[in-house]
């Protein structure tokens, strides 16, 4: 790694960090402007009770003390405690999901990247023969379905279907915890961003394939594996990798409503939860996250453009 | 056959029998069905419990778990009649209601083997009293109450323990619904090694700290994630029954624990306040072989239209009462005409239909305010204001309102839900059909709404109380007394009627049978001068499979995890 990647990193790493201090200090400001608490419930509301719990909470003083003690946790770790579920630090809690997440978000990629590359590959190198035509419906329909409407099927499928199917036999056990429990919420989440990376890959891949250096290849003799891959498949994964970026921050975002339909504990769910349940320092929590996951993503990809061409460096 | 051989076979015969009665992994359940190996119960929940802590437990949720890890002097059997836990009986209680005597039993323990005396009692109660949580007002009829919810005393002074297995309690007035208030959560006996040795505030976050007296304990939990209970070995209480496990998955939403039930990985949906979809509801109730599996409860919710009797509300019985002043018996119509437009005006039928899945989730209102099947239900079809009557509403509606001058700003405020928004565009479209009148729909989040309304800032917005335990008491002090009318407090139509605050006075220092009466009476009084517009009583769906048995709903609580078995499946 050279000096000037080191330094590009470096300076991306404290963009990161702003971006993020600065998007959870606006939601911050923004939630603490809300009329109400999440303390307020049916029963008539005991003033000097809800005075202890918002006390207790650090409510009760001016919102730019409450965010500079806010920051200062912030920068130790310490994302503060659950406004609605007593007792629950938000920091653990983050860090749990956030592995559920990832393991999720993961996983979809996986199927994201392979599905969408090697049909996309195999499309543009078998142009308009069946194989083409068949796997270009297919992303058609990928990407026009939701990842809701395609968790909701597959639910269907997999659970009752299979189930009634099977007289009870095989299905899809919604939840968390078991290997099993991963590929069908990773296809949901997966499937339309496949059809876009598909997409892109066909047609970068066709570009390519048409250039000089790549008809000397063929005309050499070369296999064509070593011609696709070694040769064409390495200038064709550039805008592919452009676009891996906000792939990725669809599926960190997407996730949230495979979580709640599967029933996935993850950082997601939680995220709407602590909204609905004006759980604000949850909010923030998740919201300091998403930020700092999505930069992190962004800069990933940006460090695998100088692998694929040597040309760009930092 | 020789004498030898004979004797051979009865001993044979005889072991045999033995062997069939005692041996086998599989017991006989009630009238003669097997229990299943595996007795775990396995349900989902959507959100996780906010707290377990007795004197913090508001929500639903949170009650189904802590009535099962704590007890009480009293609690509740499935029928929500009192029974006794630590106490031996009922308390002695003085000729003028005001001093309790409570005695209990020598052999009542936490989980962890300490025993469970007085002073644990005392220090429960007054633990509760000085959080002053949404149910801390169980201890508010004892002497002391007020300046230990206050925090100037730690101990309410009408508190005391004469030995270690006896209590007395000095009321400041007679009580008599009292009893009823210490049947529920926020009286459980809890440790105070425990408490102070985890901390105040995340005791009962782990399982060996959240230390009880009921049947059941914690025995795993990982925050928004699961928890899970097993009965108390050896528990003085008597028998935990046949469940050997309980195992909450949380985070499940509706649609998919229904999906999950379907296919086995659930034993029930509908426990700790978690009902299926209404979509899942009517699609059970359309299916033969599906029906049996789904028991439709009435639940202690009723809902209402409220109408503002302060401020500038249109329906007030004069403009500018101020909140706690009296609302009744000012003029003639004290602004009735108006509400009764409005009231008469909604097709109750059409509503539930179109609003609550074809009833799936509701049933319409006709007996009053207190919901059907608890004490102070005024009774089927006596609610006059409930029946719709298209043209004496729009009569009542014109003579009120003739230029149509009083609704010109008005907006049906309501805390925003898919459910809350159908009922909300029914009413409008109703009123609108049967008053010819548009009102705007003002949706909002909850917090804001209950902020608004105890402020007395809505004349006209969506009211509902579901009932903490069978007294009518909980529903008239929350709701409908001159106290609860001030800003700030429960009452959010603002009604205060002080001969009807005087009735309810009386009744509650009397005991239920004999204060049945007069809470009726007073149920009438507010259906007289048509204080909100009862739309419709609430209910609770389980979906159980044939293979569990003893789950159920008893219109306040879930049914006790000691009665529930998994049979052979």
């Amino acid at each position: 790694m050279t000096r000037g990647t080191l330094i590009y990193i470096g300076q991306r790493l404290l963009l990161i960090t702003l971006t993020a201090l600065i998007v959870s200090s606006i939601v911050f400001i923004g939630v603490h402007q809300l009329p109400g608490n999440a303390f307020l419930s049916e029963r008539s509301p005991n003033p000097s009770a809800e005075q202890v719990l918002v006390h207790h909470y650090g409510l009760d003083r001016p919102w730019p003390v409450q965010y500079v003690s806010w920051l200062t946790g912030v920068l130790h770790g310490d994302l503060g405690e659950s406004l609605v579920n007593r007792g629950v630090k938000i920091t653990p809690l983050v860090l749990r999901e956030a592995r559920v997440s990832a393991t999720l978000g993961f996983w979809a990629m996986v199927f994201t990247i392979t599905l969408g590359m090697s049909l996309g590959i195999l499309a543009a190198v078998k142009q308009n023969t069946l194989l083409d035509y068949v796997a270009s419906f297919c992303a058609v329909i990928g990407y026009s379905m939701p990842s809701f409407v395609t968790a909701t099927f597959l639910v269907l499928l997999t659970v009752t279907g299979f189930f009634a199917w099977s007289g009870g036999l095989v299905y899809e056990n919604i939840g968390w915890g078991k290997p099993e429990q991963i590929p069908v919420p990773a296809i949901s989440l997966g499937l339309l961003p496949s059809a876009i990376i598909f997409r892109l890959t066909r047609a970068s891949m066709l570009e390519v394939i048409r250039q000089d250096y790549v008809r000397t290849a063929w005309a050499k003799g070369l296999r064509s594996r070593i011609v696709i891959i070694r040769h064409a498949l390495r200038n064709a994964l550039i805008p592919v990798i452009t676009i891996l970026g906000p792939i990725t921050t669809g599926v960190i975002t997407g996730s949230i409503v495979i979580e709640y339909i599967f029933g996935i504990p993850g950082l997601g769910k939680e995220f709407i939860n602590s909204i609905a349940n004006r759980d604000y320092n949850v909010v923030i929590g998740v919201f300091t996250f998403y930020a700092i996951l999505v930069g992190i993503a962004n800069l990933l990809v940006d460090l695998v453009y100088p692998i694929l061409d040597p040309r760009i460096r930092y | 056959m020789t004498g030898i051989r004979f004797k051979s076979l009865v001993v044979t015969v005889a072991a045999a029998f033995v062997a069939m009665a005692c041996g086998g992994n599989n017991t006989t359940g009630t009238g003669g069905a097997e229990l299943a190996a595996d007795q775990t119960l396995t349900i989902p929940i959507q959100d996780d419990v906010q707290t377990l802590d007795p004197g913090h437990v508001q929500s639903g949720v949170d009650i189904t778990f802590t009535t099962e890890m704590f007890a009480g002097l009293y609690g509740l059997d499935n029928s929500n009649k009192i029974i006794n836990m630590i106490a031996t009986g009922q308390p002695d209680v003085s000729s003028d209601g005001k001093t309790y005597t409570f005695h209990m039993r020598k052999d009542a323990k936490f989980w962890n083997g300490d025993p469970i005396k007085s002073s644990d009692v005392l220090y429960s109660w007054n633990r509760a009293a000085a959080l002053n949580d949404a149910y801390a007002t169980v201890f508010q009829p004892v002497v002391g109450f007020d300046d230990t919810s206050n925090g100037k005393t730690k101990a309410m002074s009408g508190l005391s323990a004469t030995d270690d297995y006896t209590v007395k309690a000095t009321l400041t007035d007679a009580a008599g619904y009292w009893m009823s208030e210490l049947a529920i959560w926020t009286a459980a006996v809890v440790s105070q090694k425990a408490i102070t040795a985890a901390g105040e505030d995340v005791w009962w976050t782990k399982p060996d700290t959240a230390v009880g007296a009921g049947p059941f304990k914690m025995t795993e939990r990982t925050a928004k994630a699961s928890m899970a209970f097993q009965p108390v070995a050896n528990w003085w209480g008597g028998s935990t029954g046949a469940l050997k496990n309980i195992k909450v998955e949380i985070g499940v939403d509706q649609a998919s624990a229904v999906k999950k039930y379907e296919a086995g990985g659930y034993d029930l949906v509908g426990m700790a306040n978690n009902g299926p979809g209404p979509d899942d509801i009517l699609r059970y109730k359309a299916d033969p072989t599906k029906q049996k599996e789904e028991n439709i409860y009435p639940a202690a919710r009723t809902t209402w239209v409220n109408f503002g009797f302060t401020g500038s509300s249109p329906f007030a019985p004069k403009a500018g009462i101020t909140p706690g002043q009296p609302t009744a018996g000012l003029s003639a119509d004290d602004g009735k005409s108006g509400r009764n437009a409005f009231s008469l005006s909604i097709d109750r039928a059409a509503l539930v239909d179109v609003a609550c899945s074809k009833g799936a989730t509701c049933t319409a209102a006709t007996g009053g305010l207190i919901a059907k099947g608890l004490k102070g239900y005024v009774g089927d079809g006596k609610d006059p204001n409930a029946v719709f009557n298209a043209s004496t509403a729009k009569a009542d509606y014109t003579k009120w309102d003739p230029s149509g001058s009083k609704i010109a700003s008005l907006k049906y405020r309501y805390n925003a839900s898919a459910g809350n928004t159908k009922i909300a565009q029914n009413l409008q479209s109703q009123w609108k059909a049967n008053l010819g009148i548009n009102i705007d729909l003002a949706p909002s989040d909850f917090p804001t709404l209950i902020a608004d309304r105890n402020a007395k800032k809505t004349p006209l917005a969506r009211g509902s109380w579901g009932a903490d335990y069978d007294h009518p008491q909980d529903w008239f002090d929350n709701l409908w007394t001159c106290d609860a009318a001030k800003v700030g407090h429960g009452g959010t139509e603002g009604y205060c009627n002080p001969a009807m605050d005087k009735t309810l006075a009386t009744a509650n220092a009397e005991s239920i049978d004999k204060a049945i009466p007069s809470y009726q009476q007073a149920g009438q009084t507010l259906i007289d001068d048509n204080v909100d517009a009862v739309l419709f009583y609430g209910t609770q769906t389980y979906f159980t499979h044939t293979y569990v048995q003893g789950a159920g709903f008893n219109s306040l609580y879930d049914f006790n995890w000691q009665g529930i078995k998994i049979l052979k499946h």
